[in-house]
């Protein structure tokens, strides 16, 4: 279970997520959807210890973030929407490497990132190094790495950037598969119809506070408008009249 | 010419920006950047006037020296000018990120071309023009130089500068045109490291100190032309020599001859880049965005290395220090300094094998045991020099890749830590070998070889700490090459901190050494009060010691762990 309680970052004086509470209930598929510049991914970097909130609390299944920093890391699983990587290591090192950082090793582990590697189609390059890779291939393997520790919640934000079309099905059905055996997907994306297919739940927010959250019949009676998630966004964020 | 005046717009508006930019942090920044430089440009300008006036003060020889002087500044000042531009023509025209865009615009190849070269000219050119100047100035002031000298200043040193970014441009144009451009880096980089190499050893094995002693030559003759830097009436620093001399000395001969091979060589060469620009430049360019090559992995010798060293350690350190490793001999920029790094100790090691001590006329012992304790501080400088390139930069090395540290249970601690003891067993063993091989060769008492010996494995202590503190309190995570790092304004503290650190480590040992070492030359008994001083300097070493470990390391792991990106 995620806890988001009254989250706020300031910075440099300017309240970039304001006072944003959420509960997300263990094996949910999350929607976070916002326009540019709502603070959805300031407020994904503070629930994976990479930025420090200037107020408000964060627990990943019932761990504080901020007071148990290592202990919640351990059980999160984060891809950025951005593909940073060692690029001078190879596929197999950087996945051997993610793992060391979670107190991994031994000889199961070897046959977890084959097993890795293979499902990300990556097992041709898995001796080549990251700087060799095209951008599709590096989400692949953050995707991948992401997952080495099996993770109890997968915070994403913007998972389809560069995927093709395989990879993005590939990784709507893990998400699925995985949700289905209890883990926590919070999701931040730009494609709504994404967010329609995969979640459970879905939050909008606008700069930096929910403006409105629930299911998607939720979210049509919360913007008094039917259809798709396009349309409700639009008529929430005030994009719906230039649309 | 409009679409030229565009190109170059956004780095002349980053430069204003960066100026105005907010902040009392960057005001610090640029006051002290300022106070460094004016510091640094009048000790030069002393340095050379104390020179210049001593050569004018010898009747015969002195112009002569002044002359080969100028010749080898500018000479030197030349070939440095040409090997910058070569070097950030790389950047500048094949490998930043902006190019795309510029390429993808209406603007003509020429344009883009004359607006790159412009950059590479002014990126490459200001620094050593700037420290040029003290030098000129000096000779200026020694010879009472009239307006005319300053003036042609400007007009010599500009088709100079145009001579030597031509120059470099076309090399770089030429080798990327066979290399792609990242190859191109790696093969410059490992050239000039092997050039830097060969005059350092040509330098030091010349031995330039015997021309301080001329008993050692034969004939006046043989002195002077042992004086003599080899200069050609076809290099364009000879030219500017040339004018500069007769502007200094009011020589009457014309030098009109000078003048127009300056300018024209300068506008030949602008006329032939231009050309050549048109035939290769592009080519170059679509060459360098392809993607790069497969690379697979070399493994064997470096994998076992690096899984027994790390055997015994925790998962996540293992991790961190193996990935550190890999990076490290994986990047040509970085493993190929390894070489300079040896040089560096190669040279240390000689300069004490060939110190001419039964000639001294102070007693052998003396200067024995003096010059082992001077050389403490000399080996914890060059310790120091090392750790600015490969330690301080060790937090800012994880690049836009530190995300997955932060996202990671390692705590900073550990992460901060784990950086300190991996680079401090290597610094440990290095300085250790520079002060117990060079005590060998002075044949030093065994006190002082025990003295020597503790005294650099604690400076190590300290150095290594102050390294990885301060490289985390002044990271830098977006740099597109590392070497940036060691030479930013954080590179600069650190260099400071921890020369002042072993300054005052040398200090409090320096009066106990010298009681201690007198007594026993003289056979006499140290006094309970020397003692008792003695006794409170060393402790005060060891308070020292600690608060330059602690205190970096404590700054160090609150910043990184307040890092916002």
């Amino acid at each position: 279970m995620i806890i988001l309680k009254n989250l706020t970052k300031i910075y440099r004086g300017i309240k970039v997520v304001d006072n944003l509470n959420l509960q997300i209930p263990q094996g949910t598929i999350f929607g976070f959807i916002g326009p540019n510049g709502a603070g959805k991914t300031t407020t994904i970097r503070m629930m994976t210890g990479v930025l420090r909130p200037t107020e408000g609390s964060i627990s990943i299944d019932g761990l504080d973030i901020a007071k148990e920093p290592s202990q919640a890391k351990r059980i999160i699983g984060f891809i950025p929407d951005r593909p940073f990587l060692y690029e001078k290591l190879s596929g197999t090192e950087f996945l051997r490497f993610k793992a060391g950082l979670y107190g991994m090793r031994g000889t199961g582990l070897d046959e977890d990132i084959f097993d890795l590697l293979n499902l990300f189609e990556l097992s041709n390059w898995a001796d080549e190094l990251i700087e060799s890779y095209s951008h599709g291939m590096k989400q692949r393997l953050i995707i991948a790495s992401a997952l080495i520790h099996k993770p109890k919640v997968i915070i994403v934000d913007e998972p389809m950037v560069a995927l093709d079309p395989r990879g993005a099905k590939l990784v709507k059905e893990l998400f699925k598969e995985r949700a289905r055996k209890g883990t926590t997907v919070f999701m931040s994306t730009h494609t709504l119809a994404l967010a329609q297919e995969l979640c459970q739940q879905i939050a909008i927010v606008d700069k930096g506070r929910i403006v409105a959250s629930g299911t998607s019949k939720d979210l049509e009676e919360q913007a008094g408008v039917m259809g798709d998630l396009e349309r409700i966004f639009l008529a929430i964020t005030g994009g719906l009249a230039s649309a | 010419m409009n679409i030229f005046r565009l190109l170059i717009t956004p780095r002349v508006v980053a430069f204003k920006n960066n100026l105005k930019g907010p902040g009392g942090g960057r005001r610090v920044k640029i006051l002290t950047l300022a106070v460094v430089g004016i510091l640094f440009w009048l000790v030069l300008f002393f340095l050379f006037y104390r020179v210049l006036a001593y050569f004018s003060s010898q009747e015969m020889i002195g112009d002569v020296l002044a002359r080969q002087l100028l010749t080898m500044v500018l000479l030197i000042f030349f070939f440095l000018l040409i090997f910058s531009h070569i070097v950030t023509a790389l950047s500048n025209l094949y490998l930043s990120q902006d190019l795309e865009l510029f390429h993808a615009s209406p603007a003509t190849l020429t344009e883009i071309f004359l607006s790159r070269s412009f950059y590479t000219a002014i990126d490459s050119s200001w620094m050593l023009i700037v420290f040029g100047l003290p030098v000129m100035m000096a000779y200026g002031v020694v010879y009472h130089a009239s307006l005319a000298y300053y003036l042609s200043l400007i007009y010599v040193s500009l088709p100079l500068m145009i001579i030597a970014a031509s120059l470099g441009i076309l090399v770089i144009m030429v080798l990327v045109r066979f290399f792609p451009a990242q190859r191109a880096r790696d093969i410059i980089f490992f050239l000039s490291l092997v050039v830097i190499i060969c005059l350092y050893f040509l330098f030091r094995f010349l031995r330039p100190e015997r021309l301080v002693n001329p008993d050692s030559f034969v004939s006046i003759a043989q002195y002077l032309g042992a004086l003599k830097a080899p200069d050609s009436p076809y290099l364009p620093s000879q030219w500017a020599t040339d004018l500069l001399w007769t502007r200094l000395t009011r020589y009457p001969g014309s030098q009109l001859l000078n003048h127009l091979l300056l300018w024209s060589t300068a506008f030949a060469l602008v006329v032939i880049d231009i050309w050549m620009a048109g035939l290769i430049y592009f080519r170059g360019f679509s060459k360098a965005q392809e993607a790069k090559r497969r690379t697979h992995v070399g493994r064997k010798i470096l994998e076992k290395t690096v899984s027994v060293l790390t055997r015994p350690l925790r998962p996540e350190t293992t991790s961190l220090i193996a990935k550190d490793v890999r990076t490290f001999f994986r990047d040509n920029s970085q493993w190929s300094q390894l070489l300079l790094l040896g040089a560096l100790v190669v040279v240390y090691l000689y300069n004490f094998s060939v110190l001419p001590l039964e000639r001294s006329p102070i007693k052998s012992v003396y200067l024995q045991n003096a010059l082992s304790f001077l050389n403490i501080g000399l080996a914890g400088f060059v310790i120091s020099a090392l750790s600015a390139r490969f330690i301080f930069p060790a937090v800012s090395a994880e690049g836009n890749a530190f995300w997955i540290i932060l996202s990671s249970p390692l705590s900073a601690r550990r992460f901060l830590w784990s950086k300190y003891f991996a680079y401090l067993i290597p610094m440990l063993i290095l300085a250790e070998v520079l002060i117990i091989y060079t005590n060998y060769l002075l044949r030093v008492t065994v006190f002082m070889m025990v003295l020597s010996s503790a005294t650099i494995f604690l400076l190590v202590f300290g150095i290594v700490a102050l390294g990885v503190g301060l490289g985390a309190i002044f990271p830098n995570f977006k740099h597109e090459n590392i070497a940036q790092v060691a030479t930013s304004f954080g590179g600069m503290i650190y260099m400071i901190s921890s020369s002042v650190f072993i300054a005052l480590v040398i200090v409090l040992e320096a009066g106990p050494v010298y009681t201690i070492l007198s007594a026993q030359f003289r056979g006499e008994a140290v006094t309970h009060v020397q003692w008792v001083w003695i006794m409170a300097s060393f402790i005060l070493v060891i308070v020292l010691l600690i608060v330059a470990v602690k205190k970096p390391m404590a700054a160090g792991l609150k910043s990184l762990s307040r890092y916002e990106g």
